[in-house]
């Protein structure tokens, strides 16, 4: 999977700069290189972002509460308030995971384990994001019963639409280039490093749908796919702040101060304070928060030097979120995943528009001077 | 440990087959001069023996004074690769050349050593009564371990992202080719006391005589040096790290 890898050269330096059809796509990774991160192509470092999310999620199933019958009765929570048709599905898993819990568990650990470490590997990356999609959606209805989307209690602060289904929408933005055009540049001379993938000829030059793309997202489903995906996450997300759950006087305090409970002394203290200075004002609250997240959403369509700023917006909201959902419990020592907090700020990174690459120099009229007159 | 005993009983037994492993590259890098991280294999053997024992309290081998010793060493000896690295001094292949990971590695390792036992227990004792689990305002230590397991993990992503299937490149490939260039980049994993495991373990070259050990030591100019298997040592490395991982998750 070294497609997704350009590294090297002028790319290496300005990472962001999109690739131009006009120009070469990027110089052949060189070995030498690879042991720097910051010479990884801006999709690649976030798919090893993505990566670690799994990788952590897997780590965190082995967790041994997830072994006891406190997984299941999480699991039959997640039914509550759905229609029967996502309620049955999600008492259907519970019950069967509550039969076969050990086993169960450690074969869901184990998945998200695999899912983390292929990624990370280049042959396996296509693999892994694929699987990823299925199984991000079988556990979103299963075992999250699709976020709440469908209970009239959503909200951004308490996760929806659901972590998990983040993961599959990164999974298909950040999704690798299908082919590989032949080599344009002769490979460096750099000294190789151990066992870097980097030496594969056919491997090295992206082949994106949409070479041209502004932002890492539309690359491989072009930018109004990947712009409307936004829109509707976003979008979504601004609704859901408006739902009567979300609004109520106490709503949004009441949802702060329950994820406090177990969490660290520092990360309580902040949700308290939150969930206090909340208290009673939801409805403000809902709407400030609906009215940012709109923008972010509709920002998207914005040209590149206003979608910045826009692109910070989320980031921030999605930091605000996070620290709203108690880091997902994962501090409890009862999380199974990072919450929506951090996948919103990674998909927020993967819609950064490239930085604009400056003309070339002209050349100079006179001889260059040498090289050694310093 | 916190764990299922099936569970913890598998990565002791990955601990105790990367240790082994790594012992036995000490031993055939010096018989056959192959480069090989010295002082990342001697923290493999160390690391991995440590924690098989706190994984499993039967094989415990040393008293948690030593090992946090161990490791303390390891620290210093990183923390001053690092300063090296930083000041641009000579790179070895015998050597690790990206000695922050390994820093951290031993950090954990000593906040493991201090912290980890008594966590364990109050959370084994209450899965064991209740099925629920320690209210994580317990470990004061929970953020920092998170913070730990994050790294490990994207440690564990890089060395992934690095790893090929195809063979491996010659640690140096020339003398030539090194002059002004910088010098090969292998991934590296935990050390423990570097000077106690690095340099002499080998006959091969010292660190910043890279030219030597291409040309004098192992066929004259133009001779390739290849790596030990890197790729069996990047694997260590991810397991090694995904352990770590689990072990510090268990923290929280």
């Amino acid at each position: 999977m070294s497609e997704s890898l350009a590294v090297g050269g002028a790319l290496a330096r300005r990472d962001t700069a999109e690739p131009r059809a006009a120009e070469p796509r990027a110089a052949e990774p060189r070995a030498g290189d690879l042991g720097n991160l910051a010479v990884l192509d801006t999709r690649r470092k976030l798919q090893l972002a993505l990566a670690v999310i799994w990788l952590l999620d897997g780590i965190l199933q082995y967790q041994p509460v997830m072994f006891t019958k406190a997984f299941p009765q999480m699991l039959t929570a997640a039914s509550a308030g759905n229609p029967a048709v996502v309620a049955s599905g999600v008492n259907w898993s519970a019950n069967l995971v509550d039969h076969h819990l050990v086993l169960l568990n450690a074969i869901f650990a184990t998945t998200q384990l695999a899912l983390g470490l292929g990624i990370s590997w280049r042959p396996t990356v296509k693999l892994a994001l694929g699987a990823s999609v299925p199984w991000a959606l079988a556990v979103w209805w299963l075992g999250e019963g699709l976020g709440g989307v469908l209970t009239g209690t959503a909200s951004p602060i308490n996760g929806a639409p659901g972590a998990v289904i983040l993961y599959a929408l990164l999974a298909v933005l950040l999704w690798p280039p299908d082919r590989n055009p032949p080599a344009q540049n002769p490979p460096a001379q750099n000294p190789p490093a151990p066992f870097v993938a980097d030496r594969n000829p056919a491997a090295p030059f992206v082949a994106d749908r949409n070479p041209a793309a502004s932002f890492v997202a539309a690359r491989a489903v072009g930018r109004p796919v990947a712009r409307a995906s936004w829109l509707v996450l976003w979008g979504s997300l601004a609704f859901f702040a408006l739902l009567p759950a979300s609004r109520a006087p106490h709503a949004i305090s009441g949802m702060i101060s329950d994820m406090a409970s177990g969490e660290p002394g520092w990360l309580a203290w902040i949700d308290h304070h939150a969930a206090s200075a909340l208290a009673g004002h939801g409805l403000p609250a809902s709407i400030a928060l609906a009215v940012a997240l709109a923008l972010v959403a509709a920002g998207i369509y914005l040209p590149s030097r206003l979608t910045r700023p826009v692109i910070v917006l989320a980031i921030l909201l999605a930091t605000l979120i996070w620290l709203a959902e108690g880091l997902g419990g994962i501090l409890t020592g009862a999380g199974t995943d990072p919450a929506s907090g951090p996948l919103l700020a990674l998909l927020a990174l993967a819609f950064w528009p490239a930085a604009s690459t400056p003309p070339p120099p002209a050349t100079p009229a006179t001889p260059a001077t040498p090289a050694s007159g310093a | 440990m916190g764990g299922p005993g099936w569970l913890t009983d598998i990565f002791a037994a990955l601990m105790l087959t990367v240790a082994v492993y790594c012992a036995s590259r000490l031993v055939v890098a010096r018989r056959w001069r192959r480069p090989t991280e010295l002082d990342t294999d001697g923290a493999h053997v160390v690391m991995g023996v440590a924690m098989a024992g706190m994984l499993v309290t039967g094989l415990r081998s040393l008293p948690t004074g030593m090992w946090e010793g161990v490791f303390g060493v390891g620290a210093c000896w990183f923390g001053w690769r690092m300063v090296q690295a930083r000041r641009g001094a000579a790179r070895s292949p015998w050597r690790c050349l990206h000695p922050v990971p390994h820093l951290v590695e031993c950090a954990a390792m000593l906040l493991m050593l201090g912290v980890l036992p008594a966590s364990l227990a109050v959370r084994s004792a209450a899965a064991r009564m209740s099925g629920m689990t320690v209210p994580a305002t317990e470990s004061r230590f929970s953020f920092l371990a998170l913070v730990l397991a994050l790294f490990m993990f994207g440690y564990v992503a890089w060395v992934g992202d690095r790893l090929t299937l195809r063979a491996p490149a010659p640690a140096l490939a020339s003398q030539r080719s090194l002059v002004g260039a910088p010098a090969p980049a292998p991934v590296s994993g935990p050390a423990v006391s570097g000077p106690a495991v690095s340099g002499p373990a080998v006959s091969g070259p010292e660190p910043g005589e890279q030219a030597d050990a291409t040309t004098g030591s192992c066929g004259g100019a133009g001779a390739a040096l290849r790596y030990l298997a890197p790729r069996c040592s990047a694997l260590c490395k991810i397991t090694m790290g995904v352990t770590m991982g689990y072990m510090l998750i268990l923290m929280l």
